[in-house]
């Protein structure tokens, strides 16, 4: 690399920085991050109610863990995640159309490309903090008398980087949808509850067409058990590096999509 | 002097519609006015030359440089948009000093020209306040202070001085025009024939995406004064005041409305026509209810110089 692409490199990080911080600033002040907040931390508030209604009913036959591990699986890899990465996502670009803001941003000094990807590292990250909050809480609370067993926080570490991949990947998918498409909550809506939540129950290599295919196949799967377990979802889990790489691999084409469509195309206001 | 701001042969269309039409120009420092009724293609031109959105056909350059995707050249471009739209959970200082951080500056620069200007647009008392609590005028303010907090050499304002107050117009004028002192190149829009006669000599008139002329304005002036003016009065006895306009050479047309007590006056010459209104009010005994200009606007004046 030579000295005048250094400094290109250079200015080109510098103002993803910029942006970053113009965003996660603004960003944490935003009335949808609150609200989204609130609906991150309803786990924690179940958590609660599970642990008091062991705690006062003397039910303590399922392990703190075991309900963590579900609750992870159910509520935060098939619908939290996917609704924080579907509204922050598509926000990256509409909500600049629709609050006819863009301008501020485009005609400053800045790339293109350094304007998606800092505003998209802005709110991956202030999804990431949301949920990890908000999952850090929730093993506390049903772990509570298991606190001191330091094995388990193995099952933390793992639980929430998986959901950070997550939130990274979706959340470049979804910022790609919203330089695109006009309707693009609609189409994230379809795509989260109606492709991922479909495909990944499809067995052979179908289910490989679903991010939440590679996330699950870093969990360990729960197995179904009785006589017609043959008719249930069954992962044929990818390894876990291959899992990584192709969410990787799916993070870095969308958002180099979205930052090659925000280049080229031309965002008109409607009046 | 050489010009800082080249069109060729531009053109853009918005799906079927026209927004701009074979706009050929160059744009020399100091104040050039965009003079043009609602939907004429003033924004779409100042759009298309701040590079924001791609002509159809022709190409722009500034500073013989084009300007679509060429970011370093915004580091000289200031651009005051139409639309009043913010970030509304901002201050107004996190506003201005924010988008001063997306053009490198350091922290010890951007405090002192985001004080400088928020100072110079008078909001510096109301800068820790929220921009959704401000008023109209005071966001007018704003938005054409992002525009100039980076002291950049061309300034391209759509409409800055919209919603301010008489005492705002005019100190956003004096200030335009100590940027024109400076050397600076300012292309200013409106709608308003008087806004832009005092900020600047130099105008465009536009009309239906097309440069309709363009120079000095006193040509412009020259154009606009031989339109035919009308006056609807409302008054106790129109009819006496009809037969009295007759005689003068200057009144085109006399029109009777279905309304009894009204008369609409065509001139071709309003100065001469206005002073002599008042004077066959009190000859006549005559009660005034109302005086208006149904077509005073720049619309009809465009309308007329067409048809002509």
């Amino acid at each position: 690399m030579n000295p005048d692409e250094r400094g290109k490199l250079r200015y080109f990080l510098n103002s993803t920085r910029y942006v970053f911080a113009f965003f996660f600033s603004l960003g944490k002040r935003a009335r949808k991050t609150k609200v989204l907040y609130l609906v991150s931390f309803l786990p924690v508030l179940m958590s609660m109610v599970i642990k008091f209604t062991q705690i006062f009913y003397d039910r303590q036959f399922i392990e703190g863990i075991y309900i963590f591990s579900n609750m992870i699986m159910t509520f935060y890899l098939q619908f939290l995640i996917l609704i924080l990465a579907l509204f922050f996502g598509t926000s990256v670009c509409s909500e600049e159309l629709e609050g006819k803001t863009l301008t501020y941003l485009t005609t400053r000094p800045v790339p293109k490309s350094s304007i998606i990807l800092g505003k998209y590292a802005a709110y991956t990250s202030l999804t990431i903090l949301m949920t990890v909050t908000g999952v850090v809480f929730s093993f506390l609370i049903l772990n509570v008398n298991d606190l001191l067993n330091l094995s388990i926080y193995k099952i933390l570490f793992r639980d929430a980087a998986v959901l950070c991949l997550g939130i990274i990947c979706y959340t470049s998918f979804f910022t790609f949808i919203g330089t695109f498409l006009k309707k693009s909550i609609m189409f994230g809506l379809i795509f989260c509850f109606g492709w991922e939540n479909v495909i990944q129950y499809f067995p052979g290599s179908t289910q490989r067409f679903a991010i939440a295919h590679y996330l699950k196949s870093l969990l360990p799967a729960a197995s179904p058990g009785g006589r017609f377990s043959f008719l249930l979802f069954r992962l044929e889990p990818t390894t876990p590096a291959v899992a990584i790489a192709m969410l990787l691999l799916i993070t870095t084409v969308f958002i180099t999509l979205a930052c090659i469509v925000f280049s080229l195309k031309e965002y008109i206001f409607e009046d | 002097m050489k010009p800082v701001i080249k069109t060729q042969n531009l053109c853009k269309w918005y799906g079927n519609v026209l927004g701009l039409s074979d706009v050929t120009l160059q744009i020399e420092p100091g104040i050039t006015g965009i003079l043009g009724p609602n939907g004429a293609g003033k924004s779409t031109f100042l759009k298309l030359i701040s590079g924001q959105i791609k002509p159809n056909i022709g190409t722009v350059s500034i500073k013989e440089e084009k300007i679509r995707n060429n970011y370093l050249l915004f580091s000289i471009i200031g651009f005051c948009p139409e639309q009043d739209s913010f970030y509304g959970e901002m201050t107004g200082w996190q506003f201005i000093s924010s988008l001063l951080r997306l053009h490198h500056l350091s922290p010890l620069e951007i405090e002192s020209k985001a004080k400088k200007t928020l100072e110079i647009v008078e909001l510096i008392e109301d800068k820790d306040r929220v921009i959704k609590s401000y008023s109209r005028g005071m966001r007018q303010r704003l938005k054409f202070a992002q525009a100039i907090a980076h002291e950049p050499e061309i300034m391209i304002l759509d409409e800055p001085l919209n919603g301010l107050d008489p005492l705002g117009r005019r100190k956003i004028i004096r200030l335009i025009k100590s940027y024109k002192e400076e050397g600076k190149t300012i292309i200013v829009s409106s709608h308003v024939l008087p806004e832009i006669e005092a900020m600047t000599k130099k105008i465009i008139l536009i009309h239906q995406g097309k440069i309709f002329a363009q120079g000095d304005i006193h040509y412009i002036r020259d154009l606009i004064e031989t339109h035919p003016h009308m006056i609807y009065i409302k008054c106790s006895n129109p009819r006496v005041l009809a037969s009295k306009f007759i005689n003068e050479d200057f009144i085109l047309n006399v029109d009777f409305t279905s309304e009894e007590d009204s008369v609409i006056v065509k001139t071709k010459d309003r100065d001469k026509f206005f002073s002599l209104l008042p004077a066959l009010f009190i000859e006549n005994n005559i009660e005034v209810k109302e005086i208006t200009s149904p077509d005073d606007n720049l619309q009809s004046v465009f309308d007329y110089l067409i048809g002509k």
